[in-house]
């Protein structure tokens, strides 16, 4: 029988493997200047990956040095996570102003409450309290990710293929930390190893999604696409809308009352 | 497993089903500010609202039954039911034009009130949810006279709205084309 660490490294390194094929492709294809937050992303995985290879290697896999390493690396990388979301947001919703103000206002507030919920409802013990405190974060990610998909989709807004599978990338990776951070606290006898080889799977299964909208043809919107009027079209356009809601309301508020049906 | 526990798995279960419903490229194309006015100007069929309602009223069609001709009175009702059917879904397809300009409106606009769009996106769901029940409550052959009045006077608000929003949208623009009319100055004009 295979051992289960030995299944956990094989994925780790398979997992490294496709970061830097990821990387490739994001330097390949100039993506690195319409996603330089995605790629530093991408990037410090990796060095996670040898930072966390080389600790292990040196000091072992449950020495407190690796502990350290490896959660001190995860910080960066939940920072580098939250930037790469981020700029997704700005790039969606940042060329329309009153959108974008209203959506920041909202998606702050909501991640306020979410952490809150998520730090002080729970009463995990102690030596937990770094899971809690990560499984908050990737709940505000997840959270911060389908509001802003809601936004998009109810204000008929662009989305490049590429930001909406690294939006769903992003979403499903924290749901899947959120889920197994909570099951590992949940059970009477957890087991680090699995619930850590659970994680590996799923950032492995994300980055194939991410590596395959990468690889397809990556489309750029056009300036034009994105509705901009002069002031003067501005006026135009409000003053051609005016003359016909008016007309528009005034045949509503003649037939649209019961009254007037009965006529 | 505590409850704050298994409510974090619930909340996990319903941001994916949100993100599955909300990932999906849209259906329908959205309109240009143009398409928006063309599909306004079009001819709408308003002006048989009365003559729909009135073909409704069960006291309309009352003689037929009194005249022993059954058969032709069910065929009569079912004829102008799908005729209510084919006005509602006019009905719709104009309160989404009304709201694709709404967005339209609000993509372009410099600021938007939180509370309006909240406003805006509630009476979107009613409206939808009065339209389904207008819809069974016609096909159960019940009177819709209260639900017609709801959804008119929704649109009928969120007509007004937009007014309201492309009068603020052309004012801005104005004060930018002419910075003299900002208010102070007129102000200053007047004395």
């Amino acid at each position: 029988m295979v051992e289960p660490w030995t299944i956990r490294n094989l994925a780790w390194a398979l997992t490294t493997c496709l970061e830097v094929v990821l990387l490739c492709y994001l330097l390949g294809r100039n993506l690195f200047r319409r996603h330089p937050a995605f790629c530093f992303y991408i990037f410090a995985t990796l060095l996670q990956s040898v930072s966390g290879a080389w600790a292990s290697h040196h000091w072992g896999g449950q020495s407190m040095e690796f502990f350290n390493i490896a959660w001190g690396t995860q910080l960066v990388i939940i920072c580098a996570r939250w930037f790469a979301v981020i700029e997704i947001a700005r790039r969606v919703l940042a060329s329309h102003s009153g959108v974008w103000k209203l959506a920041s206002t909202i998606l702050f507030v909501l991640c306020l409450v979410i952490l809150s919920y998520s730090v002080v409802i729970p009463r995990t013990r102690w030596y937990l309290s770094i899971l809690s405190a990560d499984r908050a974060v990737e709940f505000c990610i997840a959270a911060f990710i389908v509001a802003l998909l809601l936004f998009a989709r109810y204000y008929r807004l662009e989305m490049t293929h590429l930001e909406r599978q690294l939006s769903i990338g992003f979403c499903l990776y924290s749901c899947s930390w959120v889920v197994s951070n909570t099951l590992y606290q949940g059970s009477a006898h957890p087991s680090g190893m699995w619930w850590e080889f659970f994680e590996i799977l799923a950032f492995f299964a994300t980055l194939v999604l991410w590596i395959n909208a990468v690889r397809s043809p990556v489309q750029i919107p056009l300036p034009a696409t994105i509705p901009r009027l002069s002031a003067e079209r501005y006026a135009e356009v409000s003053q051609q809308l005016n003359e016909r809601l008016n007309s528009l309301n005034e045949r509503l508020n003649q037939l649209f009352r019961r009254g007037d049906a009965r006529l | 497993m505590t409850l704050p526990l298994v409510l974090f798995l619930v909340f996990v279960l319903v941001i994916v089903l949100l993100l599955a419903w909300a990932a999906r490229p849209p259906a329908i194309s959205p309109l240009t500010p143009e398409q928006a006015l063309e599909a306004l100007s079009e001819e709408r069929h308003y002006s048989r609202l009365p003559q729909i309602l009135q073909s409704l009223r069960e006291d309309d069609t009352e003689f037929m039954r009194e005249r022993g001709h059954c058969a032709l009175l069910r065929r009569l009702r079912a004829e102008r039911k799908r005729i209510a059917l084919r006005y509602l879904d006019d009905l719709e397809g104009e309160f989404r034009i009304l709201l694709e300009c709404s967005r339209i409106l609000a993509t372009l606009a410099p600021e938007l009130g939180a509370k309006t769009e909240f406003d805006r996106f509630l009476q979107n769901l009613w409206f939808s949810w009065n339209c389904r029940y207008l819809r069974w409550r016609l096909r159960a052959g019940w009177e819709p006279w209260d639900v017609f009045g709801v959804l008119s006077d929704m649109a009928g608000t969120l007509t007004l709205q937009l007014e309201a929003a492309t009068a603020r949208l052309g004012e801005r623009a104005l004060l930018v084309t002419h910075p003299g009319l900002r208010p102070h100055d007129r102000s200053r004009d007047s004395q």
